[in-house]
């Protein structure tokens, strides 16, 4: 009897971790089908922005040892992410023209994106496509360097910036809301030349407004995340060696944040919508360690551990090999 | 260190400091085992310590590294200030009749506005920058913003353009005057931009 018990709580406790681990596991790509390879590329550096800007949860406190809110400020990448794979070169977010900004937000390490692909051995005319999480103005630049890409941005997306800007209440309509400066009303984000390059796209025939959920390439799908940043964000599914992975744009800002269940980069974010984004990688991927993050702080070492196969690229900004399709070479140098 | 010699507990107390003397060992023994493995332990440790110091010290973007920032860009003068004071409303107006035109330009390409719908948003647009030229017009930049107030200037007369090319597609239903009318808004866009660099440099958040 006794040895019975303990034969069946062992039973039980062997089942639960085969349970967590399932759980918590990524979901190994199946054996058939078409797997991608992955890198990611720091388009520029967003440095020195307070951590409770960034993660209202984990703001400063003076004086407090808890490393929840120990951290004072965060240098933050502008993540892009570059898809290989059947034929196709996908970026996933495009980042921005150094030249434009640069000196208007603290940027350090911008480097132009083409530059940056030719370190992976793409060019430029070889991106086929380029689907935005969302429109700002730091995830949806340089588009016009790409002429051969078609544009994937949700139709939503731009449905709201238009709603925003014609909404009869002025402190909705603003595209500045204090003297010298636009911070988050609905269509401050969006610069016209921002929406000039989207338009471009569509007036040459290179873009597909995507209404909801869009398979792009086999296996490579476009989830929509509307509210989980703006009106029409957007997350991609993309199945690789190591599993499936999920880009998020600033749905994912903060890859700790999806660990941790944290609201990060809140904009016109309903915090409900951006948890769903998150629950939607835990299902897609098996857990929360490929969900790949925009503006995670830790990118680019062992601390978030898709993204530690890295190295400095140029005017230092980081690039990292995140996985290989069989018979893909390493770009690492 | 162990050389092998037999010491006497007589030679080993000759510091007479009155240390304890300790017990001779037999000759050609070797050291413990405990006392290799606590060696063996304890250099394993300082690798260990000594390559985490190292990869800390050379982890990219690491939280305590700090590359040093640009230095920051002298404050406006009085004069500077108070002009781009002056140009913030206009600019507030100008930025919204250049998106607003865009999105008319995108809504007509997505087949959900006619041409007649495409004609009222870009005539709305052309009216914004007719009162905003004339505004402008009316400015006494300092003399060290005048090249910027120059450039506002000439964005604002390339949207101008750019809206009356929109609107010939509205009266003729061709799309090549649209095609026409990109470069001249994206010229545009970027002169805001770069003005936008010099008097508001806070102007866009990361996000």
């Amino acid at each position: 009897m006794r040895k019975r018990s303990w034969l069946g709580i062992g039973l039980a406790a062997l089942a639960g971790v085969i349970g967590i681990g399932a759980l918590v596991a990524p979901v190994p790509a199946p054996a058939q089908g078409e797997v991608y390879s992955v890198w990611l590329v720091e388009s520029s550096r967003f440095m020195g922005v307070p951590m409770g800007a960034f993660m209202p949860d984990r703001a400063f406190v003076p004086g407090s040892t808890s490393p929840m809110n120990n951290v004072n400020t965060v240098d933050l990448p502008v993540n892009v992410g570059v898809i290989k794979g059947n034929k196709e070169v996908i970026l996933y977010d495009s980042g921005w023209k150094q030249q434009d900004y640069f000196k208007m937000t603290g940027t350090e390490h911008a480097a132009p994106l083409p530059e940056q692909l030719k370190l992976l051995g793409i060019n430029a005319a070889d991106v086929t496509k380029i689907v935005i999480g969302h429109g700002h103005w730091d995830h949806a630049g340089q588009l016009m360097d790409f002429p051969n890409a078609v544009l994937y941005v949700q139709r939503e997306e731009l449905k709201g910036i238009e709603w925003a800007l014609n909404y009869p209440n002025p402190k909705i309509a603003a595209v500045n809301t204090s003297p010298g400066g636009c911070n988050r009303s609905p269509a401050c984000g969006y610069p016209p030349k921002t929406l000039d390059e989207i338009y471009g796209k569509v007036l040459s025939g290179k873009a597909v407004i995507v209404d909801g959920e869009m398979e792009i390439a086999p296996g490579v799908k476009i989830h929509p995340a509307h509210r989980a940043h703006t009106a029409g964000s957007q997350l991609l599914e993309v199945p690789t060696a190591i599993g499936k992975l999920m880009f998020g744009s600033d749905a994912y800002s903060s890859w700790e944040g999806i660990r941790d269940w944290m609201v990060a980069n809140i904009q016109q974010t309903d915090t409900v919508q951006q948890f769903l984004a998150y629950e939607k990688c835990y299902k897609v991927t098996g857990g929360y360690q490929n969900c790949v993050a925009a503006h995670e702080p830790l990118s680019y070492t062992d601390k978030y551990p898709l993204t530690k196969n890295s190295w400095t690229g140029p005017n230092g900004s980081r690039m990292a090999e995140i996985t290989l399709a069989p018979g893909e070479k390493s770009r690492k140098p | 260190m162990d050389n092998g010699r037999t010491e006497t507990p007589a030679a080993m107390g000759a510091t007479g400091l009155g240390a304890p003397a300790l017990p001779a060992r037999a000759p050609g023994r070797r050291p413990p085992i405990k006392a290799a493995l606590f060696g063996a332990v304890l250099l394993a440790l300082l690798a260990i310590v000594a390559l985490a110091s190292f990869r800390e010290a050379s982890a990219p973007g690491s939280r305590t590294s700090r590359p040093a920032l640009a230095a920051p860009r002298p404050a406006l003068t009085a004069a500077e200030e108070q002009y781009a004071l002056t140009l913030w409303p206009i600019h507030n107006e100008v930025k919204a009749g250049a998106l607003k035109m865009t999105l008319g330009g995108l809504s007509y390409k997505l087949g959900e506005l006619d041409r007649a719908g495409l004609k009222a948003r870009v005539e709305a647009s052309a009216e914004t920058y007719r009162a905003a030229a004339a505004r402008i017009a009316a400015l006494s930049p300092p003399p060290s913003l005048a090249g910027a107030h120059q450039m506002y200037a000439e964005a604002v007369r390339l949207y101008q353009q750019s809206a009356a090319e929109m609107l010939r597609t509205a009266g003729d239903g061709r799309d090549e005057h649209l095609v026409a009318a990109h470069p001249l808004s994206m010229e545009a866009s970027e002169r805001l931009l770069k003005v936008g660099d010099v008097l508001w440099p806070g102007e866009y958040k990361p996000n």
